[in-house]
């Protein structure tokens, strides 16, 4: 009787075990760290943040170099500043900020707000995505573009040529970066559902200047293949006047704003003044000899310089590019100041300005003939960006009318085509992308090489070499890619 | 399935209520053939059922409730095991026979089964505690190494604590885990590595089984192959180590208190001969904030020159400015035991103590083991047994890595930098340094550390009952649960994060196993010699973690080590998982005539972490021995023992938790330099925002498999004064669940599918020999092992030719698997060559031109290992000394490529007034666009070359590291009887030890065994981390 009753509690185990079974394992492998859908207001900043990293961060480390508007002390900066750079530079820039930063997360805030018809979403991703993808086109060239972002059809995307993804190619079914703006446009006219408001860390919610900063995105793109695909670029141009409607005011500017608390702050913020990289960069000389051509004559200083960089010791202290040599103390040296970076990291990231369209109308009235005074135009926006940098009316009126050779366009077309590019490059400081873009398209500014360039000839960089990783997880891409000094479609001369 | 296996239970438990039969109680004396001495210690097991005795200090045994049929297996190490049938005898006296060592001993096997090791159609081996103990490593898997063939252990590093790879047979799994499954006492102990910081520029946490005082290791038994361990199911794919620790149960009713304390000094081991000719500097000029040593020759015109601070100091070399950064660190081991009892009831209370100061300032591993442990046997057939342990270990270790690190610096410091005869910080807290973007190693290893205390506590409860005497059931219950409570600290003014960080980071884990395990035993089956059991068993398995971080940034009171020093806390976050599974296994094992051997072992689990339609599978597994000598008598003097044996199995492995979906998760931009986190705040507005996750989820996935042979010879020559153990495995894996790359441009960056196939294939060796065996009692043991495994990557996905591995990884240093490849080859950036393979040279620079992506430039895979135990005993004297070695396989280093490329290494010291040209051909394309190659004569300086040869990313980063090594060293004394014999104590030995003492790397000039990473897939990098060390020590055990 005892050893039943032994046999009998035996059998309890055996049974829970048994038991237990059905529920056991069933319906508890569900995500409780990471929700499988969100809406569209925790998308937006997201997206917004990588379009502002992708123009700001490593990159403007780069043109800043590469456009001298500083020097590369140490680390990769000073490697671009002799022109090195290789596939290995820009490999997060594309995976993280561009592709699996902005850009994705563009598109699945469209899908998620087509869901429930937020058209206001949708049309603010449509022309951020177009403008990031200029981004990823002008660095690299040929780029995946109809391919991408779809990631469960196409896992190894084919490349576009830029020529298709600026034109459009129907054959290929490549819709072009113009025709992807003005479906944003369109959806910004449509009834939306919702708004976006805070989280919009651009316009705050208001839809009539993301209208407007979509128009001069048009402007951008058309000015960009503006010396390869002049008709096609007045074309576009042409429809922006007729429309009137684009960013005609400082306070209309594409911004994207920042905070001051750490893990919030500007890239260019982080990479220049606060971590630990920031003492790989110093003021150029070379720009301090543009800004401030006489060290005698203080008329003859752009009142800018002030504005766009500190001055910690008694005068600038800046590196001449490609200089090898023992270097001031860091305490000592000029470096961005709060107009690019913000007082404690704030930015804003300028991604499309006032200043800026003033300039591609100007240099589009001179070179294309489209309606305008280049003269109006290019005073307008050396107005535009001295405001904007904090400079007074007075002193502005003040440096024009001392320095009539910057003030006023002369000579041929080729050498007011100089003026203009000159002062945008200017105007530009903090945004090394996008003087890189005018400099390779029309060569201005003039910038002699750096002091121990070594590069693959010699020469600046015209492209960045795709990244390691796309040549080893994509046979689209060509291995060997093109060299950084290669020239890019729209790069003509 | 379910319901069938429930049902066969309940018949077998039925059928057993019957049977009741007269037992008895047998008795007698086990002597020696040779001598006539008696045997104490000889294990006299009932055969089929897991009770047992042992011999008393006369050779005399009693066991009780013995059936009339039962079979009665005697062993004792180094004689050949008996089985007799007890039949109607009360007295059996028996004699065993010496010289069957190694071949026939009884072996703990998978589920804690013990089996006669020649019916075993499978390899595994064992390795005794005293192997493990005292061998000035407070690690068992340090101190495992080199003495098993098949198995790979790769320290990452000589920190203290610093976690330790293993893995067994090669990698078989893209993407799991490769680690072994590791059981103490038939808990499931968890070997996990957590890790707080990125694994590129982290320090180096323990594995968990770091956990595990040596000491207390009675014995461990490795399962190699799947088919050895698939009772335990899906885990032990990858092999086991099955860990047995000490028990009273052979003390023969006595209580016996053993004392162990041992005292190590440990030294910085294996940095590289650097020059000291050329100062800081870059072109010959004196640069003050440098890290290269391209610097002016000493004892030229500059005499003094002015630091970055402003003041002047002489301009000289400081040869040992590097190695001064180390400090001689010290082990400190104590262990108390007192064991008491006997076969039936026993019990054991061990604790132990382990200090550790790491040769790297600030670092330590301290640890805490108290066990309680005992078991009884009553007399109504019921065996209760349980053990629980409790340990607290606790670790500091210094962030290492390229750039921001202590270690990330001492590659950099110029040979005229005065690192350690110059003060480190200001008043104010700050470092003091010649790199205005770094920090002095030094404020580093006190200002940047990790520290982690880990409590822990496993155990487990097991009922058994003999329900009848061919039938048995138990029920064990076992739990393995850890919290390591870490705080990460960077200081106001850490490289990497400027502002301050501090991280409260607690990792949870728990695991709980169930198992009901019914053997039924039947000896003469059907016909005459046929012996087969039967084992039938449920497993239910519960895994949760929980890992809450804490992350403050922004401090604001220097010093003020509490997260509430910060103001910024959006970086926090939390990650939980839980997982369970549900296994049954059966085991079929017939023995015919103790020469002919089968098992047949199938198991089928049903897990959390797959798709509700593919969650259950089944996988089987196949063994076979035979031994011949016994089989056709053809035992002689050469000849002594044979055995052939062959085995077949199939393993299947679910998924990690959580990879059937696409998920969002709070978004982050930037790198350690320039880093948002959101929620981010804009003005007034705290933004929340969440991206998609850069993983494809898959609702689709099935199971992974591995389908393993294995075929083994065992010989025993000479009367057995050597053995011989062989095998060869051939695994293929496929089906793998892994996160395959896919184009970023995609948007993403994996894609989770099952995928693939690889195949490891391999040879194990063990020799046993004694050379030497004299009257006078000298003996001479030798004792070698030897592995060589060949792993390939078969197929990965369609159209993809090579996938990173999942982890951390720089740009262009992809530890990857590429078609036709080894697992884990690192795929990066090789120099671009001619079609006869020579360089290419840029004519513009005489540098190479730029080399192509995505090229396999190094493999950390070895040809080959071996290593070679020499014992050497005589009396109470005896020496144990292990070579080893580890044939070719490469070491990616940064270190390496750092000394080079900045002019610290001996090598760039010598003519470096001269020019050099970079080897290769310059390519010139003729006016018909052929090409020809003329031979590099562009001459550059000493700088250009070695730095234009390759830094970081590049191939020449890569080195052989083939290695030999003088790893372990041990003297021991034992005080003869006759010294002690009027003392309390039973045994005094005293010894010396010391490990890593000498080791010769010809093709790297530091040493090739480090592993930055860790214990994980990816291996064979070198990224700034810790260097190794030399331990040697003084030991000292006794018992009364």
């Amino acid at each position: 009787m005892k050893v039943l009753n032994y046999k009998k509690f035996l059998l309890v185990p055996l049974m829970l075990s048994i038991g237990a079974c059905s529920n056991f394992v069933d319906d508890i492998n569900l995500d409780p760290n990471k929700p499988t859908a969100v809406t569209p207001p925790v998308l937006l900043p997201t997206a917004l943040a990588g379009s502002a990293f992708a123009n700001n961060g490593e990159l403007n480390r780069f043109g800043s170099v590469v456009m001298n508007y500083l020097a590369g002390a140490g680390g990769s900066p000073a490697a671009y500043d002799i022109f090195n750079t290789n596939g290995a530079d820009f490999g997060n820039q594309w995976r993280f900020d561009i592709y699996g930063g902005a850009l994705v997360n563009y598109q699945k805030l469209i899908e998620a707000a087509d869901q429930n018809n937020a058209k206001a979403y949708t049309g603010i991703a449509k022309i951020m995505k177009a403008y990031t993808f200029s981004i990823a086109t002008d660095v690299w060239g040929d780029v995946p573009y109809s391919q991408a972002l779809k990631g469960e059809e196409f896992i190894q995307p084919r490349i576009d040529k830029q020529e298709d993804i600026y034109k459009g190619n129907q054959a290929l079914g490549i819709q072009s970066l113009f025709d992807l703006v003005r479906e944003g446009l369109a959806d910004l006219e449509a009834a939306s559902t919702s708004k976006p408001a805070a989280e919009d860390m651009v316009y705050g919610g208001n839809m009539d200047n993301w209208k407007r900063a979509g128009y001069t995105l048009m402007l951008k793109l058309a000015n960009t293949i503006s010396r390869k695909e002049p008709q096609l670029a007045t074309q576009v141009i042409n429809e922006v006047l007729t429309k009137n409607l684009y960013i005609n005011s400082n306070a209309l500017d594409l911004n994207v704003k920042f905070g001051s608390n750490v893990g919030s702050t500007s890239p260019m913020w982080n990479l220049a003044i606060f971590a630990s990289f920031s003492n790989e960069l110093i003021m150029s000389t070379r720009f301090l000899n543009v800004l401030r051509p006489s060290a005698t004559d203080p008329t003859k200083t752009d009142p800018r310089l002030a504005k766009f960089f500190t001055k910690p010791a008694a005068d600038y202290v800046t590196m001449d590019n490609g200089f090898r040599g023992t270097l001031p103390p860091t305490a000592t040296w000029s470096r961005y100041a709060p107009y690019v970076t913000g007082t404690s990291g704030e930015g804003p990231v300028r991604l499309l300005t006032n200043f800026q369209r003033a300039f591609i109308l100007a240099e589009s009235a001179l070179i294309l003939g489209t309606p305008g005074n280049p003269q109006t135009l290019y005073t307008e926006g050396i107005t535009a960006s001295m405001k904007l940098a904090g400079v007074a009316d007075a002193d502005i009126a003040a440096y024009l009318a001392a320095n009539p050779a910057v003030a006023t366009l002369t000579g041929t077309k080729e050498q007011q085509l100089e003026q203009i590019i000159t002062q945008k490059w200017i105007a530009w400081t903090g945004n090394g992308l996008e003087a890189w873009n005018d400099w390779r398209r029309t060569g201005y500014p003039r910038l002699t090489a750096s002091q121990n360039a070594v590069g693959i000839d010699g020469t600046r960089p015209v492209r960045a070499a795709y990244i390691t990783q796309e040549i080893e997880r994509n046979p689209a891409f060509p291995n060997p890619g093109p060299q950084s000094n290669e020239k890019l479609w729209w790069d003509v001369d | 399935m379910r319901k069938r296996l429930a049902g066969f239970w309940l018949v077998c438990v039925l059928f057993a209520l019957p049977a009741l039969a007269q037992d008895r109680t047998v008795t007698g004396k086990v002597t020696s053939s040779d001598d006539g001495s008696t045997l104490p210690g000889v294990s006299i097991q009932l055969k089929g059922t897991s009770r047992g005795t042992t011999t008393d200090s006369d050779g005399n045994y009693s066991l009780t409730n013995v059936p009339a049929d039962a079979r009665l297996v005697f062993s004792f190490i180094g004689t050949a095991t008996q089985e007799i049938v007890v039949g109607n005898q009360s007295t059996l006296n028996v004699q065993l026979k010496s010289d069957a060592s190694q071949l026939s001993e009884v072996v703990v096997t998978a589920q804690g089964i013990e089996r006669d090791r020649r019916s075993l159609g499978y390899s595994t081996q064992d390795v005794r505690g005293d192997v493990l103990a005292q061998r000035s490593e407070p690690n068992v898997l340090n101190a495992l190494q080199g003495k098993l063939a098949g198995v790979n252990i790769t320290g990452a590093s000589g920190a203290p604590g610093a976690s330790t790879n293993i893995n067994i047979r090669g990698i078989t799994s893209f993407n799991g885990s490769n680690q072994p499954l590791i059981v103490v006492d038939g808990i499931i102990f968890s070997n996990d590595l957590n890790q707080t910081e990125n694994t590129l520029f982290g320090s180096q946490p323990a594995n968990r089984l770091a956990d595990v005082n040596p000491e207390s290791i009675e014995s461990i038994n490795v399962l190699k192959g799947p088919a050895a361990a698939v009772l335990y199911g899906s885990r032990a794919s990858a092999g086991a180590i099955v860990i047995t620790t000490k028990t009273g149960r052979n003390m023969k009713g006595k209580t016996e208190v053993t004392v162990n304390s041992s005292y190590n000094i440990q030294n910085v081991s294996g940095l590289a001969k650097l020059q000291n000719d050329y100062g800081q500097g870059t072109q010959n000029n004196f640069v003050n904030t440098s890290g290269n040593s391209w610097g002016p020759k000493f004892g030229g015109p500059l005499t003094q020159v002015v630091t970055l601070q402003g003041e002047t100091v002489p301009y000289q070399a400081y040869p040992n400015n590097v190695k001064d950064f180390y400090r001689q660190g010290s082990i400190l081991q104590n262990s108390f035991n007192i064991a008491s009892g006997d076969e039936r009831r026993n019990f054991i209370l061990a604790i132990g103590n382990t200090l550790q100061n790491g040769v790297i300032p600030n670092t330590k591993f301290n640890r805490t083991n108290v066990q309680v442990g005992g078991e009884s046997r009553l007399n109504n057939g019921i065996k209760v047994n349980g053990t629980v342990t409790y340990v607290q270990t606790v670790q500091q270790g210094v962030p290492g890595g390229n750039g921001g690190s202590a270690f990330g610096q001492l590659t950099r410091i110029p040979r005229s930098y005065d690192l350690i005869g110059r003060p480190y910080q200001n008043a104010l807290g700050r470092s003091i340094y010649y790199n205005p973007t770094q920090n002095h190693p030094l404020w580093s290893a006190y200002n940047e550390t990790l520290q982690g205390q880990v409590d822990r506590v496993f155990g487990n409860i097991q009922i058994g009952y003999d329900v009848t005497k061919w039938l048995n059931v138990s029920y064990r219950a076992t739990a393995d649960t850890y919290t390591d409570r870490r705080k990460f600290v960077a200081a106001i003014g850490a490289a990497r994060t400027p502002a301050g960080e501090l991280r409260e980071d607690i990792f949870f884990r728990s695991e709980l196993n169930g198992d009901l395990i019914i053997t039924a035993q039947k000896d003469n089956l059907f016909l005459e010699g046929l012996n087969a059991s039967l084992l039938l068993g449920n497993n239910i398995n519960q895994r949760k973690t929980q890992n809450p971080t804490i992350i403050s940034q922004q401090l604001t009171i220097p010093g003020f080590e509490n997260v509430s020093n910060g103001s910024v806390f959006s970086a926090s976050t939390e990650s939980s998982t839980m997982r369970r599974l549900m296994g049954y296994y059966g085991q079929l094992s017939l023995g015919y005539q103790n020469y002919l051997f089968l098992e047949l072992t199938g198991r089928v689990d049903k897990s959390s972490t797959l798709p509700k339609a593919n969650n259950t599978y089944f996988y089987p597994s196949a063994a076979v021995s035979f031994v011949p000598t016994d089989a056709f008598k053809l035992n002689s003097n050469v000849l002594s023992y044979a055995k052939v044996r062959a085995s077949i199995a199939r393993v299947g492995r679910d998924a990690d938790p959580y990879l059937l979906n696409s998920v969002f998760e709070p978004a982050a931009y930037g790198n350690n330099a320039a880093q948002i986190t959101f929620p981010i705040s804009v003005g007034t507005a705290s933004l929340p925002g969440f991206r998609i996750d850069d993983r494809i989820g898959n609702s689709s996935l099935t199971p992974e498999f591995v389908r393993s042979y294995e075929f083994g010879l065992n010989l025993g020559l000479f009367r057995n004064r050597a053995s011989i153990d062989l095998a060869y495995f051939d695994t293929r894996s496929t089906n793998q669940i892994f996160n395959v790359s896919v184009s970023n441009s995609t948007g993403y960056d994996t894609r989770t599918t099952n995928v693939g196939s690889m195949r490891n294939r391999g040879i194990e060796l063990v020799l046993n020999t004694t050379p030497v065996r004299l009257a006078n009692g000298f003996k001479w043991d030798l004792i070698l092992n030897f592995t060589r495994i060949r792993n390939k990557v078969e197929e990965i996905a369609p159209g993809v030719t090579q996938s990173p591995i999942t982890g951390n990884a720089f740009i262009g240093i992809n530890p990857s698997i590429v078609l036709g490849q080894p697992y884990g080859v690192i795929v990066g950036t090789a120099n671009a060559r001619s079609p006869q393979g020579e360089y290419l040279i840029n004519p513009n620079t005489g540098q190479f031109v730029p080399g192509l992506a995505g090229q396999v430039i190094a493999n950390p895979n070895p040809d080959w290992t071996a290593g070679l135990t020499n014992n050497f005993s005589y009396k109470g004297l005896s020496l144990s000394v292990l070579f080893d070695t580890r044939q070719g396989g490469d070491l990616y280093s940064f270190s390496a490529a750092d000394l080079r490329s900045q002019g610290h290494l001996k090598v760039t010291g010598i003519d470096r007034d001269q020019p050099r040209i970079l080897p290769g051909v310059i390519e010139v394309t003729n006016t018909d666009g052929s090409k020809t190659y003329t031979p590099n004569n562009i001459q550059i300086s000493a700088q250009n070359y070695w730095a234009g040869l390759g830094g970081l990313a590049s191939e020449a980063a890569v080195f052989d590291a083939t290695v030999y090594r003088l790893r372990e060293v041990a003297l021991n004394y034992s005080l003869p009887g006759s010294l002690i014999g009027k003392t309390p104590f039973g045994a005094i030995s005293v010894g010396v030890s010391g490990r890593n003492l000498f080791f010769y790397a010809p093709n790297f000039f530091m040493d090739p065994e480090v592993n930055t990473q860790g214990a994980g897939n990816i291996q064979g990098l070198d990224l700034n981390g810790a260097p190794n060390t030399r331990n040697y020590g003084v030991n000292l055990r006794f018992t009364f």
